[in-house]
């Protein structure tokens, strides 16, 4: 056995009785995967393989599915990152404020862009959606702990104590290297392993509308058709719509000679 | 200034984080009172009778929405919806960190009005520090006898588990975020059936809003009466507004529904010196932009509709003169794109495609027709997807686009540039 699957196993049989009592809390035990794969997470820096068959094997599942869920989500990191994982908000908010300045001054002083980490492995930079503090734009996570009103002054100073080691929030664990990115996207440019747009073959703008796109009719079919207790106004909504779509389908079927 | 503190009140005055302090403010005192002296019955038609409609965003009524469940079937879920990710709502975010047990109180107030015996609250995976907080809270709660089996000799029990998702908007969707709570990617399932019916595990489930649960505690202090008679007709109570953007003292501002969105701008500073209004995002990153026009018209859940909007989540996000809509509209439409979940053509494709003219028309390299293209498959989204996030799209977009033409033309390459 190599060492790093040594060292994997150890964790596992530490964390063990933690992730017992975690997977107790719920009726269900696939229920505990998100906590199981944080309190990973916060002990080797990223979601190792590991880590995801070791999960596999408590809750019932596959690694596979393991993978497929953790890959929905982006805090899962599931290669290496950085010892300070810095996550600037990028929502609307924060861009009518100065969102813009410090995320071009964090780019310049970093050398790095969105979710990649810089080449001495103490930085991983994101740009992120709405964190939910508008009123103190522009803000940032740094592994998960909030900083508001960002200046450029507070950049520098938090750049320098990260590297000095002397920061009020402490680093991720480290087991390895990180590589210059945490995306497994072939493209980089999103984390998740959310179904990719493209991927049904749409090539143009004009049809990404998608009338006649299969799930939107399967859904419309069931609330229309079926005899069930509604939301308001959902029914009403689904018959126009699916009206709508009728009309649209029809005529696309005039147009290609049906 | 019409600002009511019910829910924020003590919020930056007292350690609320301590039960002591909590308590010591009648904290807990309606929790006992429930257990003790009511039935759950009472508890939802205190609920129904106050009129409160969900906060979260949809708006529904909260009592009805308990009506639902399937008088026979004993195993149910309370869940409590602490997913706080609508762009420019930062609400939850105060109460969870600031007010935990205030939270805990909501959400023990609605197991007992449901009769569940295990709620959850779902907390956003970048609420860390949130989660930490409310979990020390409910630990003290826990200590006090106010939370387990058989709570105050009561004969309840009631367990709470905090939950932390992981960074996804979908999660908040009640159906993603059933899904992620069963440990499974946060996608939304097909709708019926509803929660209510077939949610956690199958089993009747009702998802709550945070505000919405914790402003249990006062209507059951001061009587629904109290409550109905705050806002408007149909728009009873108060209700945390999220105000950020163009305004000189961003925050959260609990009001009465109700007052006008001239009022809100107002509470929160007013405009900076010199600037004129452009538009207001009155609800959150899923809503239509209200204008110059609908000022002052009240805020409450029939107006923003009437004005083509809604009232959403609560957050109010104000425009002045200085903004590049092209821009906004170019970030509200990465973050949809960013965030859908893929499972529905219709979104995840006409979101990224939305996006990508978006982004030449930010670099002023627009083609002819863009324009109205946008218009034309932001309108083809809209009604075929499985949850709202795929109809979020358009809103925000059509509003700017139909009332700022010029900004987005104006980016178009001449027809010179193209040779």
């Amino acid at each position: 056995m190599s060492d790093a699957a040594l060292a994997f196993d150890d964790l596992a049989a530490r964390l063990k009785p933690e992730c017992e009592r975690i997977v107790a809390q719920y009726e269900y035990p696939r229920s505990a995967l998100l906590p199981l794969m944080h309190l990973f997470q916060q002990h080797e820096g990223y979601v190792s393989r590991d880590a995801m068959r070791f999960a596999a094997g408590m809750l019932g599942v596959t690694p596979a599915v393991v993978e497929s869920t953790v890959s929905f989500y982006t805090l899962f990191y599931r290669r290496p990152v950085g010892k300070y994982m810095l996550q600037v908000c990028r929502g609307l908010s924060c861009s009518l404020g100065n969102a813009g300045d410090i995320m071009a001054y964090f780019r310049e002083k970093l050398g790095i862009g969105h979710l990649q980490t810089t080449p001495d492995g103490v930085f991983s930079y994101e740009e992120v959606e709405c964190l939910a503090a508008c009123d103190r734009a522009a803000c940032m996570q740094v592994n998960l702990e909030f900083v508001y009103d960002l200046t450029p002054a507070m950049v520098d100073e938090m750049l320098a104590s990260m590297r000095a080691g002397t920061y009020a929030v402490a680093p991720m664990v480290q087991t390895q290297a990180p590589p210059p990115t945490w995306s497994v996207r072939p493209d980089g440019e999103v984390s998740t392993g959310r179904k990719a747009p493209g991927a049904t073959g749409v090539q143009s703008p004009d049809n990404a509308g998608g009338v006649g796109d299969a799930a939107g009719l399967i859904m419309l079919d069931r609330i229309v058709n079926r005899d069930v207790a509604f939301y308001e106004g959902t029914r009403e909504r689904a018959v126009r719509d699916s009206r709508a779509v009728a009309e649209v389908v029809a005529s696309e079927g005039d147009r290609a000679g049906h | 200034m019409p600002v009511t503190k019910v829910l924020t009140a003590g919020i930056g005055e007292a350690n609320l984080r301590d039960i002591d302090v909590y308590r010591s403010r009648g904290g807990y005192a309606q929790w006992q009172r429930a257990v003790r002296d009511l039935q759950p019955a009472d508890v939802l038609a205190a609920a129904e009778k106050s009129g409160l409609r969900g906060r979260g965003g949809a708006g529904f009524p909260t009592g009805r929405k308990w009506s639902f469940l399937p008088a026979d079937k004993a195993l149910r879920y309370l869940v409590c919806n602490c997913d706080e990710a609508e762009p420019g709502t930062f609400k939850d975010h105060m109460l969870i960190e600031e007010a935990p047990h205030l939270v805990l109180e909501g959400i023990l107030l609605g197991s007992y009005g449901i009769a569940c015996h295990h709620a959850f609250i779902y907390i956003r995976g970048e609420f860390k520090r949130g989660y930490e907080i409310f979990s020390a809270a409910l630990e003290q709660a826990r200590a006090a006898g106010l939370v387990g089996k058989n709570v105050l000799g009561s004969g309840f029990d009631i367990e709470v588990t905090p939950h932390r998702g992981a960074g996804a908007y979908i999660c908040g969707e009640e159906t993603g975020l059933l899904n992620s709570l069963e440990g499974k990617r946060g996608e939304p399932r097909l709708k019926p059936p509803f929660p209510a019916i077939a949610g956690l595990y199958g089993a009747p489930t009702v998802v709550n809003n945070v505000e919405s649960l914790a402003y249990l505690v006062p209507i059951l202090e001061r009587g629904p009466e109290w409550f109905a008679a705050a806002g408007t007709e149909r728009s009873k109570g108060y209700k945390i507004v999220s105000i950020s953007g163009h305004v000189q003292k961003p925050g959260n501002y609990e009001i009465a529904l109700g007052t006008t969105s001239r009022e809100l701008i107002e509470i929160a500073g007013g405009l900076r010196p010199g600037r004129t209004l452009m538009a207001v995002q009155p609800g959150g990153g899923s809503s239509a932009c209200i204008f110059e026009e609908h000022l002052d018209w009240p805020y409450d859940y029939e107006s923003l509709a009437k004005a083509g909007s809604m009232l959403g989540s609560g957050a109010f996000v104000v425009f002045d003169d200085t903004t590049d809509f092209v821009k906004c509209a170019h970030n509200m439409i990465r973050f949809f794109a960013h965030e859908s979940c893929g499972q529905c053509t219709p979104c995840r494709e006409g979101g990224h495609w939305i996006e990508a003219v978006l982004e030449r028309l930010v670099a002023s390299k627009g083609v002819e027709g863009d324009y109205e293209m946008l218009l034309r498959v932001a309108g083809g989204i809209t009604g075929l997807n499985l949850c709202a996030l795929g109809d979020s799209i358009e809103p925000f977009l059509k509003s700017v686009l139909l009332r700022f033409p010029e900004q987005f033309k104006a980016r178009v390459m001449k027809a010179a540039a193209h040779v």
